[in-house]
Formats: C-alpha cells, sequence, structure tokens
C-alpha cells in the first residue's frame, strides 16, 4: 500500500485535470493520485489515537527509507577511516561500446555509460537489477556468448521489418535475461535507434496504474502509465525525434486532428499536456516511427509473460479483465504478435520465470516450444486470442549457467568492489560456482553475497 | 584257556549246585580238542570307543586330537612350540567361524550336546592355531595339511562373517566410477563419482613455434609478472553436480544444504576433478543433503585414500547416528513436559 502511494506520488500531474475534459472516467480510490504533499495512510491508528499531526511526518520518514533501500550514503556522510572513502576506485572497467562488442569481448565486463538521457534512468529497471546497481559501485555488466549472439540478431533486424525480428529472451530463473536485455538496449541507443523500454510489464497488469473504459476503442486505456511511457520515450530519444515528422493525418479525440508534417516531438507534447489523450497518442507516435526508416526501433518489454496473464484488474461484473482488454499491454502484444509493425526494427522480451503471480501462460509456452510442467492436453483450454498473440514468436535460449570464463569475470567485479565478505580465492570461486550449478543469480546472490567463510 | 569253556562232547553234563567243585580234566588231554571255531561271538571292535555312549563322535573327536598331535610334534621338532610371549602377539588374532552345533553334528554322524560341540571346537580353535604359527614360520606342507583338516569344519560364509563390520572396499566399475552410499536420519543417497576427463589440449601454431619454457622460467614470469601470467588460456575444469537428475542448485534451492554437499569436496581440495551423480530418496530436504554428502565423502576417499584421514578428522565419513527421538507417554514429545499444574 505505501509503495503504490508512493509510485503515484512520483507522478507529478493530476488526474482531474483530465476529469474535466472526458467524463466517463472511472479511477479506483487506490489508483487515485494524492496531492502534493499529502500521503495517504491506509494503516489503522492503533491505540494511540491523535497522532494525525505526527502521523505525516513519520510515514514520511518511512517512505525515504524504502526509496533509500540500498543507496549507498554520500561520501561526505563517511568520514570514519574505516570506510576508506579516498581509497582509489579499483573497478577499472571500460566503457559499454557497441564497436567493442566482438567475439573477443566475451567474458568481459564493462560499465554502462552514464548520461542524462541514459534509458536506464529514465525508463527504470527491473527490481533486481535496481538493487544490484544500487550495491556496485558503478552499473556494469559481462558480456556473455549469447550477448554477441543477440546483437548479431539485432544487427539483422536493423534493415528488417519489426514482424521478422520478434525474439522472446527464455531460460530458467536468474540466467541473466533482464541483464541481457539491458545490453541489447544500450546497444541499440548507443548505435542511434529509436528505443523504447518498459522494465515492468507486470506494472500493467497488475491493477496499480488507473484505467479508464473508453467507448471509442471499447477497452480500457491506463492514461497515467501511456502519459508516463510518452514522458521517459520523449526524454531518452529526444535529439532523434526532432528529425522525425508525421506523415499521415492523425485524429485524436476531443481536439482538432494533427495534419501531416508536424514534429513528432509536438505531437507527444499534446499526449502530455493532457493524460486523457495520452495513449491515443502514444499508439500514433508508435506507428508514425514505425514508417519511417530512418531509425530502426526497438521495443524491449521485460516480465513480458505478464502480457498473455489475465491481469489482476476487475470490471463491474468482478471477472478478471483480459490484458489485451487493456490499452498498453494490448498495444505491446500488437507489436509482439506482428500486428503491428516496425519498418526497420525489432521487437524484444525477456521473460520472469520466478514470478509466481504472473507465471508463464500455456499459450506463450507452446509458441515458443518450452518444457512443459504441468498437464497440457488437448483438453487444457488455451485462448485463442492469446495464441494468435503469440504466434510466430522466435525464442532466444539464454543459458542456464555461467561459463566459467564468464563466471571469473562476474567474480572480479563482485570482488574489487569490495562487496564479498568471505575471502575472494580460487577455492571460494569454485565451491560457489559448483553450489550455484553455474546459475547467475544463485552464484552471486546465495554464493558470493550471502555467506562468509574464512 | 579258559576254565569255564568245556569241550562240546562234556556239554551233556548237568552241572547241579550241589556240586560244587567241577571234575578235573588236565589241560594235556584237551590239547587234541580243536577251539578255534569257538572264537570270539561277538567280533573284536574296531575302535577302542566302541563302549563310549557316542562312539562316531568319540572316534571322530580322537582323530583330530591325533592330528593336532602330529602338529604339536611337527612344530615342535621345528622349535616353534613353545612360542614366547612376544611371537603368539605377534601372530594375527583370528576370529573363528566353524560349523554351528546342529551341521557339526550332522558333519559327525551324531547329535551334539553344548558341552561336546565345545570340545570339538576347542581343538579346532587349537589346530588352527598350529596352522597360523606354521603359515607365518612358512612351512606351507604342514599349513596345508592342517587346512585340509579345518577347512572341513568352517562355515560356508565365513568369509562374509569374518568381514562383518569392517569397511567393504569401494568397487570401481570399468568406467572408473565408484559406486557409494549415504545416509542421514531417514534418508538414503547412491553416489556415481567419476573423474572429470579433460579435454586434450588444442596445440596452436604460436605454441609449437615458441620453445617450451622451463620450470624456472614460468617460476620467474610469475614473480614479476603475477597479474598477466596468472591469466592462463587452460580451461578450468567445474564439477557437475546431479541429484535425481537436477542441477544441485535447482534441487536444493536452500545455500546452507548446497554447502553441505560440497563440503567433502571441499575439504579434499578436489573441487573441479569429480562429477558427480546421486540418487536420494527418503527424507527431507536437510536429510536428503547430509546423505548426499555422506555418500560423496565415501566416493572420495575411495578415489583418493590419502584424503580419507582428511575427511575422517572432518567426521564425514561417519554416518550420523542422530535419528528423531521417540514420543514419550506422559510427555508431550520427545522431551517436552505438559505445562506443570500446582493443583
Amino acid at each position: 500500500m505505501l509503495t503504490l502511494s508512493v509510485r503515484c506520488q512520483r507522478v507529478s500531474c493530476q488526474l482531474l485535470a483530465s476529469s474535466s475534459t472526458s467524463p466517463l472516467v472511472q479511477t479506483r480510490s487506490y489508483a487515485t493520485q494524492p496531492k502534493k504533499g499529502q500521503i495517504v495512510k491506509q494503516a489503522s491508528q492503533g491505540f494511540k489515537g491523535k497522532k494525525n499531526t505526527s502521523s505525516g511526518q513519520m510515514e514520511h520518514a518511512k517512505k525515504d527509507k524504502k526509496m533509500m533501500a540500498f543507496q549507498p550514503l554520500p561520501v561526505s556522510q563517511l568520514p570514519h577511516p574505516l570506510f576508506e572513502s579516498d581509497r582509489p576506485d579499483t573497478l577499472a572497467l571500460q566503457s559499454f561500446h557497441p564497436e567493442m562488442l566482438t567475439r573477443v569481448a566475451e567474458s568481459q565486463a564493462l560499465k554502462f555509460p552514464h548520461n542524462e538521457n541514459d534509458p536506464f534512468r529514465i525508463f527504470g529497471l527491473p527490481r533486481n537489477i535496481l538493487v544490484e546497481f544500487r550495491l556496485l559501485s558503478k552499473p556494469c555488466s559481462v558480456i556473455r556468448s549469447v550477448t554477441i549472439d543477440a546483437i548479431n540478431k539485432l544487427d539483422a533486424a536493423s534493415d528488417k521489418n519489426s514482424k521478422e525480428s520478434r525474439v522472446v529472451l527464455t531460460g530458467p530463473q536468474g540466467c541473466g535475461k533482464s541483464y541481457l536485455l539491458l545490453q541489447a538496449l544500450q546497444y541499440c541507443n548507443a548505435r542511434d535507434w529509436l528505443v523504447l523500454y518498459i522494465p515492468r510489464a507486470t506494472n500493467l497488469v497488475n491493477s496499480t496504474t488507473a484505467h479508464t473504459y473508453d467507448m471509442r476503442t471499447r477497452t480500457y486505456s491506463q492514461p497515467i502509465f501511456a502519459y508516463q511511457t510518452l514522458q521517459r520515450f520523449l526524454k531518452v530519444n529526444a535529439l532523434r525525434l526532432e528529425q522525425l515528422r508525421t506523415q499521415t493525418e492523425i485524429e485524436i479525440e476531443r481536439r482538432p486532428p494533427v495534419p501531416p508534417g508536424t514534429p513528432l516531438v509536438e505531437l507527444i507534447n499534446i499526449g502530455l499536456k493532457d493524460q486523457g489523450h495520452a495513449p491515443t497518442v502514444l499508439g500514433a507516435v508508435l506507428e508514425e516511427i514505425g514508417k519511417q526508416t530512418i531509425f530502426p526501433v526497438l521495443l524491449a518489454v521485460d516480465d513480458f509473460q505478464a502480457l498473455y496473464c489475465k491481469s489482476h484488474y476487475r470490471d463491474q461484473h468482478f471477472s478478471a479483465i483480459k490484458s489485451y482488454h487493456l490499452s498498453m499491454p494490448r498495444l505491446l502484444l500488437e507489436y509482439a504478435s506482428g500486428q503491428k509493425s516496425f519498418a526497420r526494427g525489432a521487437v524484444f522480451g525477456a521473460l520472469s520465470m520466478g514470478n509466481t503471480t504472473f507465471p508463464l501462460p500455456l499459450e506463450l509456452r507452446e509458441a515458443l516450444s518450452l518444457e512443459h510442467d504441468r498437464p497440457c492436453g488437448p483438453y487444457v483450454k488455451r485462448q485463442p486470442e492469446l495464441v494468435e498473440y503469440a504466434h510466430g514468436l522466435e525464442r532466444l535460449a539464454v543459458p542456464g549457467s555461467l561459463s566459467v570464463p564468464e563466471a571469473a569475470s562476474v567474480f572480479e567485479v563482485w570482488m574489487k568492489d569490495r562487496a564479498v565478505p568471505s575471502k575472494p580465492n580460487d577455492e571460494l570461486f569454485l565451491t560457489k560456482y559448483s553450489e550455484a550449478s553455474g546459475n547467475a543469480r544463485a552464484f552471486v546472490w546465495k554464493g558470493l553475497l550471502s555467506s562468509m567463510s574464512a | 584257556m579258559n576254565v569255564l569253556r568245556r569241550p562240546s562232547g562234556l556239554s551233556k553234563f548237568r552241572f547241579y549246585s550241589t556240586q560244587t567243585t567241577r571234575p578235573f580234566v588236565p589241560p594235556a588231554s584237551l590239547n587234541h580238542f580243536d577251539f578255534r571255531q569257538r572264537q570270539r561271538e561277538k567280533p573284536r571292535p574296531t575302535s577302542p570307543a566302541f563302549y563310549t555312549a557316542r562312539p562316531e563322535f568319540y572316534d571322530q573327536l580322537s582323530s583330530l586330537e591325533s592330528a593336532l598331535q602330529h602338529a604339536k610334534t611337527a612344530l615342535t621338532s621345528c622349535h616353534l612350540l613353545p612360542l614366547p610371549q612376544f611371537a603368539r602377539e605377534a601372530l594375527p588374532p583370528r576370529v573363528n567361524a566353524w560349523v554351528d552345533k546342529r551341521e557339526l553334528g550332522l558333519k559327525l554322524r551324531s547329535t551334539l550336546t553344548t558341552s561336546r560341540y565345545r570340545r570339538v571346537v576347542l581343538v579346532l580353535n587349537e589346530l588352527e592355531t598350529y596352522r597360523a604359527i606354521a603359515e607365518k614360520a612358512g612351512i606351507a606342507e604342514l599349513q596345508e595339511g592342517i587346512r585340509g583338516i579345518t577347512e572341513l569344519f568352517e562355515r560356508a560364509d565365513a568369509a562374509t562373517m569374518l568381514a562383518r563390520g569392517k569397511a567393504k572396499p569401494v568397487k570401481f566399475d570399468e568406467y572408473g566410477r565408484s559406486y557409494t552410499l549415504g545416509k542421514r536420519k531417514t534418508s538414503s543417497a547412491r553416489v556415481w563419482i567419476v573423474p572429470v576427463q579433460q579435454p586434450p589440449a588444442d596445440k596452436s601454431t604460436a605454441s609449437q613455434s615458441i620453445p617450451a619454457a622451463t620450470e624456472t622460467d614460468t617460476a620467474l614470469t610469475a614473480l614479476l609478472d603475477p597479474i598477466s601470467s596468472s591469466k592462463s588460456n587452460e580451461p578450468v575444469s567445474v564439477s557437475q553436480i546431479l541429484v535425481n537428475n537436477t542441477p544441485l542448485s535447482t534441487y536444493f534451492p536452500i545455500p546452507a544444504d548446497r554447502a553441505r554437499v560440497i563440503h567433502p569436496i571441499k575439504l579434499a581440495g578436489l573441487l573441479g576433478a569429480y562429477n558427480i551423480f546421486a540418487i536420494v530418496r527418503g527424507g527431507g530436504t536437510s536429510g536428503q543433503s547430509g546423505a548426499v554428502a555422506h555418500g560423496i565423502a565415501k566416493g572420495l576417499a575411495a578415489h583418493e585414500p590419502a584424503i580419507a584421514t582428511i575427511l575422517r578428522k572432518a567426521k564425514l565419513l561417519r554416518r550420523d547416528p542422530r535419528m528423531v527421538e521417540r514420543k514419550k507417554p506422559g510427555l508431550a514429545k520427545a522431551r517436552k513436559r505438559y505445562a506443570w499444574v500446582k493443583r
């Protein structure tokens, strides 16, 4: 509940503005936005009443604690010599540069660039990776053989229609699918592609963002999420979008149509001015960049399987709303299935196998020809719409275990950052590698960071 | 000549009790009578034990005792008996596995009582002792002779009886795999361990052109330039561990269980040397991990006897005897008592 209020707090624009223009707004109370400065408190008062004045401050402190989880303290607050704040940085990594990414650079750790408009900073990151980047001194990743494969795929896709390059990264839990997606994203951003990244697709379907029924499209639109996506998309791809213009007339409800030849930045600003227009504008913008052939486009979605699950939204009959009846997931599903496409570019999705609220559905499992772990005979129901949306997806299997040189690079990164509590020697490396059977997350989190040995 | 035996012709005479004295017949007049047909009505008994309760038994016993006596004399003639105390102690202690009372009775063709059985066993033990002395001294003939007697009375499964309680040596199959069992609480694990096969190193042209470096050269480079020389191109071999056909990290999600399985390999310093395949049944996660660790320790001790001491010191070769304690009446659980009420 608290994180919900925090997330809503982050959005600056208010929903009330849109309600004045679109009369049929149905928002749920949990998704309303509090006024700026006010924090919605959901917990009970307890025995000690009359704490209204101080509760606000208490909540404020709690909120800060949550936001600041794993955030390192600034150097000025660490004067004690034990912290060794003046120690020179031993983690000397080369920068992630697209030209470097060849087979020679395999099993090398490279640090991600830190820019103003860095896609990670703007779009956000999956939770696990966010925590890791907060622990490390600088965000970095190890180039694996599968990275080179993905990059080759992207290079091949840059000239083709995105319909032919719809790739889903698969593999067991903790094998590095989200990291690979990040590397692909950074590569495309460096290669001057237009990038759109959804780090946590579960947020689209777990009813944390407002949804309103749209009579025109007869689907539930998610205006706030669309608005945020537009904002971020504009910020990351600002320089590239300035060069693009619309090619057709675009109709937007309750305002005059946008003439062709309008700069795309202007079109996006229309959506940013009024949240109610954001879903339509987002769809139009994606269509426009799909028509142009100057820049290839990458649509990267993490937690890809959440788009194929039933959402946690409920309609008036209390039945779960299907994911393809929500505007944002529907848009992503259309591009993932090839019903809509970019003239140049690719759609990349990464599964999240450890999510139990949104497990991998049968239709997607069959489309990607993955192993079944439960009965899947002809008597098990498959939704035809989802089968259609999953048709033609290509699988890129991420190996379940790191190779020894890759694991050695990972070990070196954490060792040089002095995050390993045990003595970092060969024995520790081999022990933790064997215990984890090469699995990356198990190696780092349950192996290196969790255990202490002399 | 027995006076009581009368010639047949004189048998018609009756002797009444009134006649206290018999008629005197001079011995010379009886000389021409042939008494040979009047030999013993009963034949002389073949063995001196004929008039005992169990003649066969005593026959066998006496033959055994005579064999013992022969052996004793032979050893005495070789100056091996009487054996001094230190020499007796130097003999390997022998636990004998003789046939049981019923079997021995069948062999000796008479039912045996415990005391008779014990008597035979005593003799056999003595024989066995003399055989051991003869074997130690190297007198092959005597040793084989005694062995020929004692092996008749040994149990069929004497070898297994004597090996009871001793650890059986672990056998390797044609691929060099060891097969061991490990147990903990109610879990049991079957563990196969096979050495990791290093792939043959590919010889590149570059390495062929450079002359082979000597040991001192490599040591010198390692000293002067540790960082670059440590990054050798040799592939690092890694142990693959499969438990019930799934990788170790998948089967045991808890880090403590994984560490318990790896612990024997880590202590032995054999990480990357052996691949392990285990099938484990019964119990829960920690029991299964303990069973696998026990099996791995036994297998590694078989592959490398040198590290068996290290594993024994770390108590990894020992089957953990701790089991779940039973619930007792009057107690809530094994040790937990019910709440004490004053009244």
